[in-house]
């Protein structure tokens, strides 16, 4: 168990060692937490850019639109279209999501939940955060190059990014941030597996850790040894680029030597397909304890729930091959890569069936946390089914790159995540900053939230079922999308609402930290270890270390007679 | 609030004679085999709504059964019963037996023996050479000779001309970046790649013209890479072929390297 001696530091006094070059964890995620949400503000807006595109061709956007593209009178103009869609994956992946489920809630959570007072290695941590902000400057500066930043859509696929499709300045910079955002996360991965390892409470065993730690602990496993793939490959990219290399090129592109653009997709979608719940699996956690916490009942099968997570994290290295269908692999390959996936479906369901099973019988709080949580299980429904449609090869070949498959991955990966992390904010926002955040604020934010995004997402999975292509500035220019038009409104105008329902979060969140009403030390009643020390938490999280003698999820024992319905995990569970 | 999306909903819709469900359907199929994708679609979304329906029922149902004020004292397990641990087991074992295996079991069958199962060597098909570039689709028939890269090959740009009734195999080459050539109306697409022949079949049946389109981003233009796609009857065919052979032996400018792009037609 822990043979660390962790010592308590006197807190930091300085101005630049307390908030900027800080190495406690909990001010570390709320540095992550603000460049998250700042991001997350900042891909949004590029998202609101296309969506006015796609429904109203040829008109200016409004308010800043003149301001932004005076060239054209405020029309987006395709080269920005391609930019902004290019930026905005980006951005939502390794800029907004990233850092804030992983980055802030990793960070904030990891430590608190198991009882230790900071990270294992601190001076990586702050290290993760530096590398970010380092990313983030050279992905940003790449607007403002003569050409342009990448245009080439998030996957960047060769020969499109090499020099031959994109010989802006802007494509390289991208692969540099990729490249420095990929050392960020790996800082950060090895810190939080090797924490969670060695810095569990004494009496903590891996299947006494709340869920939350969990998928957060998967998460950095897969970081740890997926980005390192990425980053091999933006690497060889970026010889292309700028020494000449041929790695990416072939036919006639190819001078000298002769390399395979296809490559290129298989390093991409090895990393590629895992990043997929590198992202989600926070999310599930997060979900699977707060579903527990607020029904007021013990995880259903928290055991199989673990193990189904890790069952999917190892299956998901194995399935990477359905993203390239139509770059026609043997079909062997394919239909061997088709298998695999469909196998994800059995842990998938068995946790799905663990999630219901925790909310069966149980005394349901609908707070806004909870809220979210059911709302991450509807849409994450409707995310998982529709990605049948996409790992069986012949339905593949009409839906490959259409619009519904921009839906599915939106359900899974946008609003699964982005539902999720909302509730671990409304969860954690006391132990965070020790206030509360406004309940009523909370769930009509959740409700407009939860109709926008239904009505983006579903939308695009129609018009992509109806034919309607990807990442085409206007697809009216084909008669047989002409029909869509009002649907792409539709879309547009849930869009909006979704966008706009943001600065209800976004009141709500600033109105807290300047003039919240004060947290009791454990507002929502529950025995996880964070809960057992003062809000905020201290600078060293915890004055002695606990012995954890208990699961994270004893509730509604009916043995307990101290008249609460839950225990701390520094109690001995209460038997009949 | 429901006023406002009922509005919009209402608006959108409202300038049309279309219904929502036409609106919502995929363009016409005028493939032999393009309704097995089709079928495939509409099983998957059966069982996926049969399956979704039942979460919603657990989701909306115990959230109303158990909410605290109707059901004050939870139930209390850790769900980890034998009889708990069994019921969880059948529902993956139900997902993946009776739905995932099924749709695999069809896709691997269509797949196998249809849509990856090119024409043999010796049948009668119609052979047509695709060179996808920035931002345009160029088709190059063999012409009388039968023989790709000759001089009375017929090409044309954005616009491919075929037949009903006969097999017809393309074989794809990328001059820059990668593109995909997609026909919506046979539902299927396949990537067209720079340093490597990529290949599609299908069979039409139906005359008329339709549309063509990149669906992999290739660049600024990418939305404009499109290209018309005329099917004949045989007839038709073989006349609009005939007089092009004539054109093209008349017109093709053999002084230009450029002209002999073609590629020996691969097996
Ligand atoms: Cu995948
Ligand atoms: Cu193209």
């Amino acid at each position: 168990m822990a043979t660390f001696e962790q010592h308590i530091h006197p807190a930091p006094t300085t101005f630049l060692s307390k908030y900027i070059f800080s190495f406690d964890h909990k001010v570390i995620a709320k540095q992550f937490l603000w460049y998250g949400i700042f991001f997350l503000a900042v891909g949004g807006m590029m998202a609101l850019m296309i969506r006015w595109t796609l429904a109203f061709p040829g008109e200016a956007f409004p308010i800043i639109g003149t301001m932004l593209f005076p060239d054209t009178h405020g029309v987006i103009p395709p080269d920005t279209y391609a930019m902004l869609f290019t930026m905005h994956g980006t951005i939502m992946i390794f800029y907004a999501i990233t850092p804030i489920l992983i980055g802030a809630f990793g960070n904030f959570c990891i430590p608190l939940m198991i009882g230790a007072r900071d990270m294992v290695f601190p001076t990586l941590n702050m290290l993760s955060f530096w590398f970010a902000v380092l990313s983030a400057i050279i992905l940003m500066s790449s607007l403002f190059t003569p050409l342009g930043a990448a245009a080439g859509g998030w996957t960047s696929y060769p020969t499109l990014s090499t020099v031959i499709g994109s010989p802006g300045v802007g494509q390289t910079l991208w692969a540099l941030a990729i490249f420095v955002v990929g050392i960020s996360s790996t800082l950060g991965a090895i810190n939080y597996i090797t924490t969670i390892i060695v810095l569990r409470a004494p009496g903590m065993g891996y299947f006494d850790m709340p869920l939350t730690v969990w998928g957060l602990w998967l998460t950095a496993i897969l970081n740890a040894i997926f980005l390192p793939v990425l980053a091999a490959g933006v690497l060889l990219l970026i010889f292309d680029r700028v020494f000449g290399t041929t790695f990416f090129l072939a036919g006639a592109a190819a001078t000298s030597g002769s390399g395979d653009p296809v490559l290129f997709q298989h390093v991409f979608w090895i990393f590629g397909h895992p990043e997929v719940y590198i992202l989600i699996l926070p999310a599930w956690g997060i979900v699977s304890d707060l579903l527990s916490f607020f029904a007021r009942k013990p995880a259903f099968g928290m055991k199989a729930t673990a193990l189904s997570m890790t069952t999917i994290t190892i299956l998901s290295t194995l399935v990477y091959g359905h993203h390239m269908f139509t770059t026609q692999m043997s079909p062997l390959l394919t239909q061997s890569f088709m298998t695999l996936t469909m196998t994800i479906s059995i842990p998938s369901a068995i946790f799905f069936a663990n999630w219901l099973g925790t909310i069966w019988k149980g005394s349901i709080r609908f707070t806004s946390p909870m809220l979210f949580s059911l709302g991450v299980v509807f849409v994450f429904g409707l995310g998982g089914l529709t990605g049948l449609y996409l790992g069986t090869v012949t339905t593949d070949l009409y839906l490959h790159d259409t619009y519904f498959v921009v839906g599915h991955f939106h359900y899974t990966m946008a609003a699964s995540v982005l539902l999720g992390g909302f509730g671990a904010i409304y969860f954690w926002m006391p132990k965070m900053f020790g206030v509360m955040m406004n309940e009523c604020l909370a769930k009509v934010h959740f409700w407009l939230t939860m109709i926008g995004l239904n009505g983006i997402f579903m939308g695009m999975m129609i018009v992509g079922y109806a034919g309607m292509h990807r990442r085409i500035y206007n697809p009216f220019v084909y008669e047989y999308l002409q029909k869509l038009i009002p649907i792409n409104t539709f879309i547009t105008y849930s869009a909006i609402l979704m966008g706009l329902s943001q600065f209800i979060f976004l009141y709500n969140f600033i109105h807290a930290l300047l003039k919240g009403e004060k947290a009791s030390d454990n507002p929502w009643e529950v025995g996880t270890l964070e809960w057992t020390i003062p809000s905020p938490a201290p600078h060293y999280n915890f004055k002695e270390i606990p012995v954890v003698k208990c699961g994270p999820h004893e509730f509604g024992n009916p043995n307990l007679k101290n008249g609460r319905d839950y225990q701390y995990q520094t109690e001995q569970l209460v038997e009949g | 609030m429901s006023f406002a999306i009922m509005y919009f909903i209402s608006s959108a819709f409202a300038d049309t004679h279309m219904s929502f469900w036409e609106r919502i359907s995929p363009p016409k199929d005028i493939s032999v085999n393009g309704h097995l994708i089709d079928y495939l679609f509409h099983y998957t979304t059966f069982f996926n709504i049969v399956f979704f329906l039942l979460v919603c029922a657990g989701l909306f149902g115990f959230s109303y059964l158990y909410a605290k004020k109707r059901h004050p004292i939870a139930y209390y397990t850790h769900g980890n019963k034998k009889i708990h641990v069994i019921v969880a087991t059948l529902i993956g074992a139900f997902v993946f037996f009776a739905i995932d295996l099924n749709i695999t079991r069809m896709s691997s069958n269509d797949f196998s023996k249809i849509f990856a199962n090119f024409p043999k060597k010796d049948e009668d098909v119609i052979k047509v050479e695709v060179l996808a570039q920035q931002w345009m689709w160029t088709f190059r028939y063999a012409g009388a000779d039968q023989v790709f890269n000759t001089d009375d090959d017929v090409i044309t740009t954005n616009d491919l001309r075929l037949p009903t009734g006969k097999k017809v195999v393309l074989e794809l080459l990328s001059k820059d970046v990668i593109h995909s050539l997609f026909l919506p109306n046979v539902r299927q697409k396949v990537d067209a790649m720079p340093g490597r022949i990529s290949k599609m079949w299908f069979e039409l049946t139906t005359p008329g013209n339709y549309e063509i389109a990149c669906a992999e981003m290739c660049g600024t233009h990418h939305y404009k890479m499109a290209s018309k796609f005329k099917v004949y009857s045989p007839e038709d065919f073989q006349r609009w072929l005939a007089t092009a052979n004539q054109m093209a032996l008349a017109e093709n400018d053999l002084a230009n390297a450029d002209y002999f792009w073609g590629w020996q037609w691969e097996e």
